[in-house]
């Protein structure tokens, strides 16, 4: 009996060591040059018109092909159609497709998926991308290799449409009525990559496609790997676990810059983060209806120190904040010296004194004439602990100009709920923004109310605007109206802009070369491009080793043997 | 009579879970949040494609309806279409399960071994360096932040000593070209949550396990039987665990009913795959079909890890019987 369970504790220990042992079988196949992304966000779904995410839309750019593209300097380039023309009256665009293009899966790419996919989406309004396809009113194909499309009135951000062209021979299958179900799990497009695996919670796995009209890219397998924490992350790329990543925190940032062999940025990104009034003077608004005088709102604005906030909450990472549309876009308006509210406590407190608005009992608090105070609920949303800082330092200095804010945390559900009910008075959050200003300008249109605007505001001049600047042609032109839009805005202020946002990222560049930040002061990923994707190189073909993991395993095992050893001696030592 | 006893016990168990389907359904429909809203994300969509997406995830009809065809649909084992996914629930969360089990799983069953054993080596040598260390060592470990904690062993295994990978269930995306390769994967990525999960749990199980001896070994037969000349070493095997592990009995079944849950700490520090993740991720979609499928996975180990408690119960404690 004894001997017996000696032989198989012996048995197991070295059969559990043996297994440890690498290439038992001798095949040493060479190992593909991966570059792994650590990623805070997963994919929410693979087909494009189910997904609104922003990593969603970073994959869609490299399994498909939209016709027109962005190059490094977010000009608009040749990509599926390699020309296009426009008639006189600027209605009709006529594009010239690529006979080169092969789908992932070999069947080749014609004018009739080009036809099919604006068609569906024109028809079902599903996804991210419909919106790019506004005022197109029809799509012809004449030949395989021709598209025509027309339009209501001339659309100027017509070479800005980034939606991808999806296969008609897979698609074509699918019942129109299950598009918003149908879950596209072998994605097949024309990109520079071919999708290969999703592991739901762990990662997304593409490979290059060798087969790519614009030249095969010099990653073999792109790997886009979730991670749950950023502390977690940021030692992933310094152990060389992934090769870049992004999302990181502030002090994150700053030990990553002071490790050799990665690159770590604080890339300029479209984007910001503002506080948004309930603006709405509908009767029906549940908003304190104080919000709708313009002063309090620019008190508000004035009482905001948001150089401070930024160094203190963000560490200076971004910038401050002023009109709708950020800077790094050529739509940007900048407020002169006499429409500026910079961060000026005693002129807060003035525009109220001088718009009767006083605190009579003493409590430090404003008040109307009807003695109404100027108490306001400032709903922040608990995730994002920045954010929460910044609005209790905005708390702060609000209640040195008389106003009281009163601060509550709620999660994103619960305050996408009250923006659609109306059912609020301030908030913070943020909205990403694309080169073209259209979508963002949409935001604040009285159309929008209910829908996607998030500040009810309206205002029938800005309106008109609106409609005008999507049609005119000449982009110098429409700047004018666009900034004629955000004076309106910044004037009316149903947004204070706090900051425009900045994206932490960081690279490997001793395993990769050839990074290019897009915009120059922008990012590696993330940008509205797949430069960096289609050009970073391996910096040599000698994979290396992976370190330590053998050593770990006997460590484990060494510590089994002892365990093992130790109960089998105690049983001894009880007989 | 112990067959009456069991099938009274699985009765009860049965019932329970009913009330709790009811009561979850009910409480998720309570919570604030438009889920339309979320599953749609589209401010630009038509009011015929919101009223599509309404009759598709059945949220057209009025609330009593959608309970019944909640439930109907329950019967047939279908748990409906996830929010965020827009997959199977239960393609959603059977995914995650087994990365759940194993890693929880084997941290429950290191700490309770290693808990019990501490715990009685503590309460047999009361008072003495020993008890005081292992008694520390209980303490700290049961109080320290479980973030915390992880970060270290991260800092410490993975850093320090480039032993063990800092987070995630296999190296993404790479392809293993023998199961070995894969398992040795596996193995030296779930070391760490594994790890950190146990130390965390052997506090509270050696701390039971020591209060529940020490009561025991102060009872007069414990006297009886040192009277009667046993050695130490039966008195404890013989006479003192059994009567203190009926409590243990219970902490251990609650948490391994809990294992399904998993461990959302855990699961963020390394990146695990895990349902407490995947949980808290379908709470902030407003994803009520994923939640309930997961409370209601949750709700069933819970209650059949009671059910098996009790039965163990009967066998271990005859009173219990009557």
């Amino acid at each position: 009996m004894k001997t017996k369970r000696k032989i198989v504790i012996m048995l197991t220990i070295i059969m559990v060591l043996s297994m440890f042992q690498t290439n038992v079988f001798g095949s040493q196949t060479e190992e593909p040059d991966a570059m792994r992304i650590g990623v805070t966000v997963e994919i929410d779904s693979l087909s494009p018109l189910i997904s609104y995410s922003q990593i969603g839309y970073e994959v869609f750019m490299l399994l498909y092909d939209p016709l027109i593209s962005v190059d490094d300097n977010l000009e608009p380039v040749a990509n599926l159609a390699k020309d296009w023309t426009l008639n006189d009256d600027q209605t009709e665009w006529t594009f010239n497709l690529r006979d080169d293009v092969k789908w992932h899966d070999g069947e080749p790419f014609t004018s009739a998926d080009v036809v099919f996919t604006y068609d569906m989406l024109l028809g079902n309004d599903l996804g991210m991308y419909s919106g790019y396809l506004g005022g197109i009113i029809e799509v012809t194909a004449p030949d395989d290799y021709t598209v025509i499309v027309k339009t209501e009135s001339p659309k100027a951000n017509m070479l800005q449409n980034s939606c991808p062209i999806l296969p008609e021979h897979i698609w074509k299958d699918v019942n129109p009525d299950d598009y918003m179900t149908w879950p596209n799990e072998q994605p097949i497009g024309t990109g520079a990559f071919k999708f290969s695996e999703l592991k739901q919670g762990e990662y997304l796995k593409l490979v290059a496609n060798d087969d790519y009209f614009l030249g095969r890219p010099g990653i073999d397998d792109l790997i886009f790997v979730l991670y749950a924490n950023t502390d977690t992350m940021a030692q992933s790329i310094k152990l060389g676990e992934i090769d870049a990543a992004t999302n990181f925190s502030p002090s994150q940032l700053d030990s990553l810059q002071t490790e050799a062999g990665i690159e770590a940025i604080s890339a300029v990104v479209l984007g910001f983060t503002e506080l948004s009034f309930n603006a709405w003077d509908d009767p029906s608004s549940k908003a304190n209806p104080l919000l709708n005088d313009i002063v309090v709102r620019h008190a508000i604005e004035l009482s905001i120190d948001k150089q401070s906030i930024l160094d203190i909450v963000y560490s200076g990472q971004g910038s401050v904040g002023t009109s709708l549309i950020p800077p790094e876009g050529f739509y940007h308006y900048e407020p002169s010296a006499d429409e500026l509210r910079d961060f000026n406590i005693d002129k807060a407190n003035q525009i109220l004194e001088e718009a009767g608005y006083i605190d009579l009992d003493g409590d430090g608090i404003r008040q109307d004439s009807d003695g109404t105070p100027l108490e306001f609920i400032f709903t922040l949303r608990a995730d994002n602990t920045d954010e929460v800082k910044a609005g209790q330092m905005i708390a702060g200095s609000a209640a040195e100009a008389g106003i009281k804010l009163n601060i509550e945390t709620v999660d994103d559900g619960l305050l996408i709920d009250k923006i659609y009910s109306g059912d609020f008075d301030m908030f913070i959050w943020g909205w990403g923004t694309d080169l073209d200003p259209t979508t963002i300008l949409n935001v604040m249109t009285t159309s929008q109310i209910g829908n996607m605007s998030d500040s009810n505001y309206s205002n029938e001049r800005y309106d008109q605007l609106f409609i005008e600047q999507q049609t005119i042609m000449d982009p110098v032109e429409r700047q004018k109206v666009v900034w004629e839009m955000q004076q309106i805005l910044y004037e009316e202020a149903p947004y204070i802009i706090l900051f425009y946002d900045n994206s932490l990222q960081a690279v490997n560049t001793a395993k990769w070369t050839g990074w290019k930040r897009i915009p120059e002061e922008g990012g590696y990923f993330f940008n509205l491009t797949n430069y960096n994707y289609l050009n970073v190189q391996p910096v040599s073909d000698t994979a290396p080793a992976e370190p330590g993991s053998n050593t770990a395993l006997y460590v484990i095992a060494a510590v089994v043997a002892v365990a093992v050893v130790f109960m089998f001696n105690r049983r001894k030592k009880a007989k | 009579m112990k067959k009456q006893y069991v099938f009274k016990k699985v009765l009860q168990s049965l019932v329970t879970i009913f009330f709790v389907i009811i009561f979850n359904y009910f409480l998720f429909r309570i919570m604030p949040g438009n889920p339309l809203a979320m599953i749609m994300r589209n401010p630009r969509a038509s009011a015929e494609a919101i009223e599509r997406t309404k009759e598709l995830f059945g949220l057209g009809q009025p609330w009593y309806m959608q309970f019944f065809i909640y439930l109907g649909n329950l019967i047939q084992g279908d748990l409906g279409l996830s929010f965020i996914h827009k997959t199977p629930v239960v393609e959603v969360v059977w995914s995650r399960i087994m990365p759940t089990i194993i890693m929880v799983g084997l941290a429950q069953i290191l700490s309770i071994v290693v808990g019990i054993l501490m715990g009685v080596i503590s309460a047999w040598k009361r008072g003495t360096k020993v008890d005081v260390i292992a008694l520390s060592f209980s303490l700290i470990t049961y109080s320290v932040p479980t973030f915390w904690l992880g970060i270290i062993l991260i800092a410490v295994f993975s850093i320090g000593l480039r032993l063990f990978p800092t987070s995630g269930m296999l190296t993404p995306g790479k392809t293993f070209y023998d199961t070995l390769n894969m398992l040795k994967d596996y193995a030296s990525h779930l070391f760490l949550p594994v790890l950190t999960l146990s130390l965390v749990l052997i506090g509270e199980y050696a701390l039971t396990m020591r209060n529940t001896l020490l009561d025991v070994l102060t009872e007069d037969y414990m006297t009886t039987a040192k009277a009667k000349g046993f050695d130490d070493n039966y008195i404890i095997k013989k006479h003192a665990i059994p009567n203190a592990m009926l409590p243990m009995i219970t902490l251990i079944a609650i948490n391994m009913g809990l294992i399904i849950g998993g461990t959302i700490q855990i699961e963020t520090i390394f990146s695990w795959p895990g349902l407490g993740r995947l949980m808290y991720e379908a709470l902030n979609g407003r994803d009520y079909p994923l939640l309930q499928g997961i409370f209601l996975l949750i709700t069933i180990s819970v209650i059949l890890a009671n059910l098996i408690a009790d039965i163990t119960y009967s066998y271990l404690d005859p009173r219990v019987k009557s």
